[in-house]
C-alpha cells in the first residue's frame, strides 16, 4: 500500500468533488495552453502580414520612384479634328469635344488615338467626338532640347522618344439628325516607339516593357532589332527570331511582350535612330521623358523645364504618385498596426497567463487546504502510529500534484478542441490587420488566411510541466500545514 | 523481576486556554515495568488522555522527564520521536481511527511502511495479526463494513504491527456495547499474557479497569490511588473469585464456573 496508491484512493474517495475540481483545473489549464498556441498563431499571422506588407511597400516605393521621377514633355498637340458636340447647335469649333484627360495627356501628340484613350462614350448622348484626323505628330527638334539634360539640375536622365503610328486612312460618313459629314481618320495598325537604347536608360529606367512573353528584351545598343507586342506579333504574323519589314526596312524580332496597358497594345519598340531613319524623322522626336533624380526634385525640374521651354507641355504623373503615396501610407500603417497588435498580443498573453497560473495554484491551494482540514483527524492518527512529518507532507503534495496532472490531461483534451476559440476570445487578433491588408492587395499578394491556434507536442509537454509545478506550488502550503499538525490536538479535532 | 520500561519523573503539563493556565498533570511520578497491564482511571478532565499522549510521545510535557528504557523522550527531536511512536508505541483509540478508504489489512500494514519490509512481508504480518484478533475472513473489508468491535480489533492489530513495547489504549471500549467491550478487554488481557506486551489503558469504565493488573486513579493531574486488579490473579493462574487454579486461556473458572472477565464481583 504505497503513498501513490493512497493518493489515488483519496482523490477517488470524493468523486463528485474530484470531478468538479478536475474540470475547473482542466479548464484553466486549457486556457493556459491555448494562450501560447494563440500567441504562436498570431505571431505567424503577424509575420505573414508583415512580410506581405513589406513586399507590397517595397513594390510600391519602387513604383513611386519610377513613376514619380518621370516627367513627360511634348509640344502641345494641335488638333484638326471636329467636335460633334452640341451638334446642330452653335456649330462649335473643332476639338472642343475633347477633354485632355481623355486624351491621356497628349503624350502621343497627333499620332492618332488608342481605343482606351478615346473613350467615345464619355460625352453621353451627345455623340462624343475626338481627334479623328490623327494626322502627324508635332515633331520636336531633338537638338533644341539637349539643354534640359545639360543645364538643369535635378535631372537624372533624359529619354527622347519618337512615336509614330502607321496604318490606313479610312473615310467614314457620320450622320446625326439628318446632318452628314465625311471624316477621314487613321486606322492605326501599329505604333513605332523609338527609344535610345543606351545602357544607362535600359538598365536604370523603365523605358522598355517588362513583361516579356517570349524571347528577350531589347539590349543596350541593339540596332535592327524590334520588340513586338502580342498584337504586333499577330499583325506581322511573326515570332521570335523572325525577320519583318517595317516601312521598307528589315528588323529581327528579339522578343514579344505582354502589354501592361491598353495604350501599349499596338506599340513596338526599337532603337531611336532606327525609328528616326525609317520614319524620315532624323533629328526629330515626338516627346521627351525626363527622369528627375528623386521624387522631391520632380516639381522643381518640371518648373525649370517649363521655364526653359515654355512651348512644351510638361506633365508629371501627380495623380498616380499621390495614389501610390496614399497606398504606401496605408501599408505602413497596416504594418505598424500588425506589429503593435503582435506586441499587444504578447503583453496580454503574459498578463493572462499570470492570472491563470495564479488562479490554478489558488484552486489547488484551497482544495488541498480544505482536504487537509477535513482530514485533520486522519493526519493525527497517521502521525500517532508513526508517520513522519515528511511522509505526511509528501502524501498531500502528491495528492495535489496528481490532481493537477489529471487536470492537465483534461486541459489538453479541452485545449485540442477549443484552443482556437479560447485564444481568439482571450487574445487581441492580428487578423483584422491582415484582412484589411489583403483587401488592398489585389490578386497575387493576397494573404493566405489566418493561422489557427493548435497544440503542438512541445506545448503539451510544457503544460505537463506546468501542471506538476502548479500542483506542487498549490499544495506546498497545505501539505506543510498537514505536516505541522500536532497529533494530540488532531485527535481532539472532530 | 521486571525491569522498568517507563519512568515518569516530576511530570507536569499545563494547557494555556487564552490567558488561563489549566494544569492537566501536576508533578506526576510513575514507573511501569515491562509486561504490566495498567489502567488509568479518573473523572473527566483529570488528565488521563494527556498522560497517555505524553507517554506515547504525541504530546510534550511542560516539565519533567519521560524515560523510555532510560532515554528521556522529551529531549528528542521530532525526527527521532516519530520512530519511537512507530516502533515502540501502539495506539488504540476510542473512535478506532481506521482510514476509511483502506481495507482492514491495509490499515494494519500502515505502521509497517518505512520500516524496510517488503510488500509481501507486510501483507503476511498483517494477515497473521488479523487472524490473531479473530478477523481472518475480513481482511479485504473496509471499516464501514465492519462492526464497531471488529473495527477496534483491526485497530489493535494495527497497534501491534511493529511489535511495540507498549500498547497505549485511550478508552478502547468507550464506543462499544458490553459484549464487544468484554471481547476487547479479553483480547488485550490475553495479549498481555501471551505476548508480554505492556499495556496502558485509559478508561473511566471501572468494569474494564478491574480486569487489569494495576489501576491508577487520577484526579486533578495527580495519581491519588493505586489498586490491584483481577489480572494479577490471572497471571498467577488463580481464579479471582474462588482462588482455584485456572489456565491462562480459560474464560470461566473451571471450579466456580464464574466468568473471569467482566466480573463485577470484586471490590
Amino acid at each position: 500500500m504505497g503513498i501513490i496508491n493512497r493518493a489515488i484512493r483519496n482523490i477517488s474517495r470524493r468523486k463528485i468533488r474530484a470531478l468538479l475540481v478536475i474540470i475547473a483545473l482542466g479548464f484553466s489549464m486549457a486556457i493556459m495552453v491555448s494562450i501560447p498556441a494563440g500567441v504562436l498563431a498570431n505571431q505567424q499571422t503577424a509575420s505573414a502580414v508583415a512580410s506581405n506588407l513589406s513586399n507590397v511597400i517595397t513594390q510600391t516605393s519602387a513604383s513611386i520612384n519610377q513613376t514619380s521621377t518621370q516627367i513627360d514633355c511634348s509640344l502641345a498637340p494641335s488638333f484638326s479634328g471636329f467636335g460633334f458636340r452640341d451638334f446642330g447647335g452653335s456649330g462649335t469649333s473643332g476639338g472642343s469635344g475633347f477633354t485632355p484627360g481623355q486624351f491621356g495627356g497628349g503624350t502621343s501628340g497627333g499620332s492618332g488615338f488608342t481605343p482606351g484613350q478615346f473613350g467615345g462614350g464619355t460625352i453621353g448622348g451627345q455623340f462624343g467626338g475626338g481627334a479623328f484626323n490623327g494626322g502627324q505628330s508635332n515633331p520636336m527638334n531633338e537638338s533644341l532640347y539637349a539643354d534640359i539634360d545639360s543645364t538643369l539640375s535635378g535631372v537624372a536622365a533624359v529619354e527622347p522618344v519618337l512615336q509614330a503610328s502607321e496604318g490606313q486612312n479610312v473615310t467614314q460618313t457620320l450622320s446625326f439628325n439628318g446632318y452628314t459629314r465625311d471624316i477621314t481618320r487613321l486606322e492605326v495598325e501599329y505604333t513605332i516607339e523609338g527609344i535610345p537604347l543606351t545602357s544607362d536608360l535600359v538598365d536604370n529606367y523603365p523605358v522598355l516593357p517588362t513583361n516579356i512573353a517570349a524571347g528577350s528584351n531589347l539590349q543596350a545598343g541593339a540596332s535592327g532589332e524590334v520588340l513586338l507586342s502580342e498584337n504586333n506579333s499577330a499583325y506581322f504574323n511573326a515570332g521570335v527570331g523572325d525577320a519583318i519589314t517595317i516601312l521598307g526596312q528589315t528588323f529581327t524580332v528579339v522578343g514579344i511582350y505582354s502589354p501592361s496597358s491598353v495604350a501599349q497594345t499596338q506599340t513596338l519598340f526599337m532603337n531611336l535612330s532606327d525609328a528616326q531613319t525609317i520614319t524620315n524623322n532624323t533629328g526629330y522626336i515626338t516627346s521627351l521623358t525626363v527622369f528627375a533624380q528623386n521624387t522631391d526634385s520632380v516639381s522643381g525640374v518640371a518648373t525649370s523645364i517649363s521655364t526653359l521651354h515654355p512651348e512644351l507641355t510638361v506633365t508629371t504623373d501627380q495623380t498616380r504618385l499621390t495614389q501610390l503615396q496614399t497606398l504606401q501610407t496605408t501599408y505602413n500603417a497596416e504594418l505598424a498596426s500588425a506589429q503593435s497588435a503582435n506586441s499587444q498580443t504578447y503583453s496580454t498573453a503574459i498578463e493572462e497567463i499570470v492570472v491563470v497560473v495564479v488562479a490554478t495554484s489558488l484552486i489547488v491551494l484551497f482544495v488541498m487546504l480544505y482536504t487537509v482540514k477535513e482530514r485533520t483527524k486522519e493526519i493525527g492518527t497517521l502521525k500517532a502510529i508513526g508517520f513522519s512529518n515528511s511522509t505526511v507532507m509528501g502524501q498531500f503534495m502528491l495528492e495535489g500534484i496528481l490532481l493537477s496532472i489529471i487536470a492537465g490531461v483534461v486541459g489538453i483534451a479541452i485545449g485540442s478542441v477549443a484552443a482556437p476559440t479560447l485564444s481568439s476570445l482571450l487574445l487581441p487578433s492580428v487578423g483584422i490587420g491582415s484582412r484589411t491588408a489583403s483587401g488592398f492587395l489585389s490578386g497575387t499578394t493576397r494573404i493566405s488566411g489566418l493561422s489557427v491556434a493548435t497544440l503542438n507536442p512541445e506545448l503539451i509537454l510544457i503544460l505537463f510541466g506546468a501542471a506538476v509545478l502548479l500542483g506542487t506550488l498549490g499544495s506546498l502550503y497545505p501539505a506543510w500545514r498537514a505536516a505541522k499538525i500536532r497529533p494530540a490536538e488532531a485527535m481532539r479535532y472532530e | 523481576m521486571s525491569k522498568p520500561v517507563l519512568q515518569l519523573e516530576n511530570l507536569s503539563k499545563t494547557y494555556t486556554l487564552g490567558k488561563r493556565e489549566v494544569p492537566a498533570l501536576v508533578n506526576l511520578n510513575l514507573t511501569i515495568n515491562a509486561g504490566e497491564f495498567v489502567a488509568i482511571m479518573g473523572p473527566s478532565g483529570s488528565g488521563k488522555t494527556t498522560l497517555l499522549n505524553v507517554i506515547g510521545c504525541i504530546d510534550k510535557p511542560t516539565k519533567g522527564k519521560v524515560l523510555l528504557d532510560g532515554i528521556d523522550a522529551t529531549e528528542l527531536p521530532e525526527n527521532q520521536l516519530y520512530k519511537i511512536r512507530r516502533d515502540k508505541m501502539g495506539f488504540v483509540f476510542q473512535t478506532f481511527n481506521l482510514l476509511p478508504y483502506l481495507n482492514a489489512r491495509e490499515n494494519v500494514e500502515l505502521p509497517m511502511e518505512g520500516r524496510g519490509k517488503s510488500k509481501s512481508e507486510q501483507r503476511k504480518r498483517a494477515s497473521e495479526l488479523l487472524a490473531m484478533v479473530g478477523l481472518s475472513g475480513r481482511e479485504e473489508h473496509r471499516p464501514q463494513r465492519l462492526s464497531a468491535g471488529e473495527q477496534q480489533r483491526v485497530a489493535i492489530a494495527r497497534a501491534l504491527a511493529n511489535n511495540p513495547a507498549f500498547i497505549l489504549a485511550d478508552e478502547p471500549t468507550g464506543n462499544l456495547d458490553s459484549q464487544n467491550k468484554q471481547g476487547i478487554i479479553k483480547l488485550l488481557a490475553n495479549l498481555n499474557l501471551t505476548q508480554d506486551t505492556t499495556i496502558i489503558m485509559v478508561t473511566h469504565d471501572s468494569q474494564a479497569a478491574r480486569n487489569t493488573e494495576r489501576m491508577l486513579l487520577l484526579k486533578d493531574g495527580k495519581i491519588v490511588k493505586e489498586i490491584q486488579g483481577l489480572h494479577v490473579n490471572k497471571k498467577n493462574h488463580k481464579c479471582p473469585h474462588c482462588g482455584s487454579m485456572i489456565d491462562q486461556n480459560d474464560d470461566t473458572c473451571p471450579t466456580c464456573k464464574k466468568p473471569i472477565y467482566g466480573s463485577d464481583e470484586i471490590f
